[in-house]
């Protein structure tokens, strides 16, 4: 069925399971009778970074959009830090969701609002800062930290798709989520501009401590930015290891990918 | 009883089965807005960016309208009644005609074109792009904020639109009486009044509320339900505008019916 077993003894160690801050266990979503996940599983622990590779509509980002509560699974176990997502009333999950970000393929960014006001946004929502100096400075912060200072007044509108990019992860960043989810953080992007974004993923992480997720088809992306690859394929976890062994899987639908 | 309805939705043609799906939705959808909608915490600020943008934005056209809409019903109206020596008759008749019927219905069908089709393609573009998918991920409830601030505000400001018109319409008709005959300013205000009573004004305000949340839920219903792909944004915001317009010459003709039968007309 699956060539995971191979690369069990070689993958990177996992981290132990009461720190696990993503765990998924046997999770199952159907649209129809377009069976999309048929059971997987993932566990992320603190300070790692994991990449999910498969094909288009292998079910990579509706994978994500389970763990934040934007789809309902149909079946299996899903908990972030240790909370059941079902169990979950919708206060919870909203103090769920502040604690893990999501980059958005899109990235989402309010087109009606500027730069500043789009990360004054889950600030002000929040409550988490309290007067307008600390909020100034947050923001200021955020956005000094993906380089980006000089748009603060700018309408989406006027922003390059890099900058777009930019300005979207540091509006996910801003409220210091435990959790990074990157959907397809560099699709769209130049290879320099797609460069400058895997560094700045790989920054944050480092400055904030995140652990990530990152959906992905960019290879050379996820060689740069995760240390773990899981190979979603019909499905299921197909293959796991790190990109070096993944490479060279005897299994040629997982080495097909990096041909 | 499934086999039951299930033999039911085989005998129904398609287009009825898709007609009668989508008033479930919306139904279901307006049912939210009461449901989740109106409890706290309130979206106040919001709110009132909404009455801005709804209220005041449609200030221009909807006052434009009025005052052509006055004018021209009082020139064409003219001829007829000085027919029958009834020329007198002129700023009572347009003003029941303005407050009951013209000013409620057409402000209606501006603001259905304007605000409804604006709320659609908004929301519609919003949801395509990720934007109300963002917002729920960044711990903000987008029903409450986007859909609930809307509806509020279209429902609300759409009577003192029509109050607006109304006033607007009848200067239209001053100045086009004023053309013809040495009518002082007092005199027109004086033979409007003269003929309006409390159930021409009362009833015409009370349908403008049901206007208003019409014109605000389906805008909303069609925007927040749009689905992926440019394409469906443009659908969403030429929908909202039919569907609107179509449900204001509905609701006007209970309403009539509602107030013939209540105050004989």
């Amino acid at each position: 069925m699956g060539a995971s077993s191979e690369n069990t003894a070689q993958k990177s160690p996992l981290p132990s399971k009461d720190k696990s801050l993503v765990e998924i266990n046997g999770l199952r979503k159907s649209f129809g009778s377009n069976h999309v996940l048929r059971g997987f599983n993932l566990q992320l622990g603190e300070n790692e970074s994991i990449a999910v590779l498969g094909q288009s509509g292998s079910g990579k980002s509706i994978l994500i959009k389970c763990i934040v509560g934007l789809v309902k699974p149909d079946n299996g176990e899903l908990k972030v830090f240790g909370k059941n997502i079902n169990d979950l009333n919708q206060r919870e999950l909203d103090r769920m969701r502040m604690e893990v970000g999501f980059l958005f393929q899109s990235n989402a960014l309010y087109d009606s609002m500027t730069v500043r006001h789009n990360l004054e946004f889950p600030l002000r929502r929040h409550h988490l800062s309290k007067t307008q100096l600390e909020i100034d400075s947050t923001v200021e912060e955020a956005l000094d930290d993906v380089g980006l200072l000089h748009a603060i007044d700018l309408m989406p509108s006027e922003l390059s798709g890099g900058m777009r990019k930019r300005v979207s992860l540091a509006r996910t960043l801003i409220t210091r989520p435990r959790v990074m989810l990157y959907d397809e953080p560099t699709t769209g992007l130049d290879p320099i501009t797609a460069r400058e974004i895997n560094a700045l993923m790989i920054k944050v992480q480092r400055k904030y401590n995140t652990s990530s997720i990152i959906i992905s088809h960019d290879l050379a992306s996820i060689r740069m930015t995760a240390q773990r690859i899981i190979m979603l394929i019909d499905g299921i976890n197909y293959a796991e290891g790190n990109y070096e062994q993944l490479e060279h899987h005897s299994d040629p639908r997982v080495s097909a990918f990096f041909e | 009883m499934n086999h039951t309805s299930q033999s039911v939705s085989i005998l129904l043609p398609r287009s009825l089965r898709e007609f009668l799906n989508e008033t479930g939705e919306v139904t279901r959808f307006g049912i939210r807005f009461f449901k989740d909608g109106l409890l706290p915490p309130y979206e106040v600020k919001e709110f009132f960016r909404q009455c801005f943008e709804v209220g005041y934005r449609s200030l221009p056209l909807v006052g434009i309208t009025a005052f052509i809409m006055g004018l021209v019903l009082t020139i064409q109206s003219r001829p007829t009644l000085a027919e029958f020596g009834a020329e007198s008759w002129l700023p009572s008749m347009v003003a029941v005609t303005i407050i009951r019927e013209m000013g409620p219905v057409i402000t209606a069908l501006i603001c259905a074109g304007k605000i409804g089709s604006s709320i659609g393609a908004e929301l519609g573009s919003m949801k395509v792009t990720e934007q109300i998918d963002a917002m729920e991920v960044s711990g903000t409830n987008p029903f409450k904020y986007l859909v609930s601030t809307r509806i509020l505000a279209v429902t609300l400001t759409l009577p003192l639109l029509v109050v607006l018109a109304d006033a607007i319409g009848l200067y239209g008709s001053f100045l086009a009486v004023k053309i013809k005959s040495a009518t002082s300013f007092p005199l027109f205000w004086n033979q409007v009044f003269e003929k309006l009573t409390f159930t021409d004004i009362l009833p015409s305000i009370i349908k403008c509320y049901f206007f208003g949340f019409a014109i605000g839920l389906i805008g909303c219903y069609k925007g927040y339900t749009a689905r992926k792909g440019t394409e469906s944004v443009g659908r969403a915001a030429n929908s909202a505008v039919v569907i609107a317009s179509l449900l204001v010459f509905i609701l006007d003709l209970i309403a009539v019916q509602i107030t013939d039968f209540f105050f004989e007309l």
